[in-house]
């Protein structure tokens, strides 16, 4: 590939807060076009890439090139061809819904008035209305109308369903995903909501403590980790020496093990443990992630 | 002329298969038990995504594990049919997917401590009730 099929791409970024890495010599490669999902647990350095790829950040070391351009050096035509949503869908509170309509259409070249209507007719705003008068998930569906019809090469969505309602998290996904505008568009998604990754991402991206830890399709990350449950005599083996050990739990005598990339091999090292019975089966994708994000997470150092 | 038939589909998140292959196995089994007949159109691809609720490349990878594996066939741009009935998996294939299906299934009866003749009687009337209807 050459460098503009990469919508993003960082090399040997790091960013350090004080003591604190954010950013631990991340190099990530995202392939321009369908949905990316971006997930990791809280502090993995989501919020800090996104400020460094939109610019506001500074990186400590290393580069990151957003669409081709160092995310340091943007100019206002290179800005225009990115969309970016956050949680907080912030938007001056006293303009109306066409004051501000208006402004984004001036603002940029390529403004998709048809699209605008299209993906706001989703929800019952009026164009007289002020943003303060708008519900937290009209606010949501107004600035995914406002982001897709400048029509943008790549679409940055930070959370952008976070408190929504049920219906107002569904109009939002089906504007996403159906709306005419969003074929030609990259989409860059954070979430902590596995159901709605499932739906939605065609690439799973897992960032843990600032470092890549996975990219590939949802499916095949679910594949790589494996339930299983035995009945291993005693306390079992140190949890140190269980191979691919995600999470262990005991309960009702038995030792329930979450592993990645263990294959049938993994029955032998519980038998070896002393185990008789032996039980296994696949997992859903809540449970792959959240296992695998749990497999780091700071715990008192006494276990 | 073909028309597209109504695709009653659900499907789960949260379920350890995934969405692409829960419509595999959705559509495996009506073209099976005849519920979509030969010849039938499918849904489009964007169609079934938002009937479904998800990302259309979802179903474009369902619909071509399926077409690769001979259910569907697709008909230059007209879209996707049910195509005729061949067998689609190797003799060994079969042999070991029932021996996988049986194996499961005896699992789950024998705790159940029935009469084996009352489990076969019930087994065999649901394999005909999923035999393809020969009338329609």
């Amino acid at each position: 590939m050459t460098v503009s099929d990469y919508v993003i791409q960082t090399r040997d970024l790091s960013k350090r807060y004080g003591s604190k890495l954010a950013l631990r010599h991340l190099d990530l490669n995202v392939p321009r076009g369908r949905i990316h999902a971006i997930v990791g647990a809280n502090g993995a350095g989501k919020s800090t890439l996104f400020r460094i790829l939109l610019g506001f950040l500074p990186p400590t070391a290393g580069d990151a090139r957003i669409l081709g351009r160092d995310s340091q050096r943007l100019t206002p035509d290179d800005r225009g061809r990115i969309g970016f949503v956050n949680e907080e869908h912030t938007l001056p509170g006293w303009m109306s819904v066409q004051a501000i309509t208006a402004a984004h259409r001036r603002l940029y070249p390529r403004w998709d008035q048809q699209l605008f209507d299209e993906v706001l007719g989703h929800y019952h705003v009026l164009p007289t209305q002020k943003v303060s008068q708008l519900s937290r998930g009209e606010r949501a569906g107004f600035n995914l109308a406002l982001a897709l019809a400048q029509g943008p090469e790549l679409l940055v969505l930070d959370e952008p369903t976070l408190g929504l309602d049920v219906v107002a998290k569904r109009a939002f996904l089906e504007a996403l995903m159906y709306s005419n505008g969003s074929d030609d568009c990259t989409v860059i998604y954070c979430s902590h909501q596995m159901d709605e990754i499932e739906r939605v991402a065609d690439n799973l991206i897992i960032l843990e403590q600032g470092e890549l830890a996975n990219m590939s399709p949802p499916e095949d990350f679910v594949a790589r980790v494996t339930y299983w449950v035995a009945d291993v005599p005693f306390k079992g083996p140190d949890p140190r020496t269980v191979p691919g050990l995600l999470q262990v739990q005991r309960l009702d005598g038995l030792h329930h093990y979450l592993v990645l990339d263990q294959d049938d091999s993994f029955a032998d090292f519980l038998r070896a443990a002393g185990a008789r019975s032996i039980n296994s089966m696949p997992v859903g994708l809540d449970r792959a992630v959240n296992g695998f994000l749990a497999k780091n997470h700071a715990a008192p150092s006494a276990a | 002329m073909a028309r597209t038939q109504a695709l009653m589909l659900e499907i789960a998140t949260g379920d350890a298969r995934p969405i692409s292959k829960q419509i595999v196995d959705g559509v495996r089994m009506k073209v099976a038990t005849g519920e979509l007949a030969l010849g039938v159109q499918l849904p489009s691809v964007r169609g079934l995504a938002q009937q479904l609720g998800i990302n259309p490349n979802t179903v474009a990878k369902a619909y071509a594990e399926l077409t690769a594996e001979g259910w569907l066939e697709s008909r230059q741009g007209l879209g996707l049919f049910v195509a005729p009935p061949r067998q689609r998996l190797s003799r060994a294939e079969r042999d070991k997917r029932l021996d996988e299906a049986v194996s499961r299934f005896v699992h789950d009866v024998v705790a159940l401590d029935l009469p084996a003749d009352e489990v076969l009687v019930r087994l065999g009337l649901e394999l005909q009730a999923c035999a393809p209807k020969k009338t329609a």
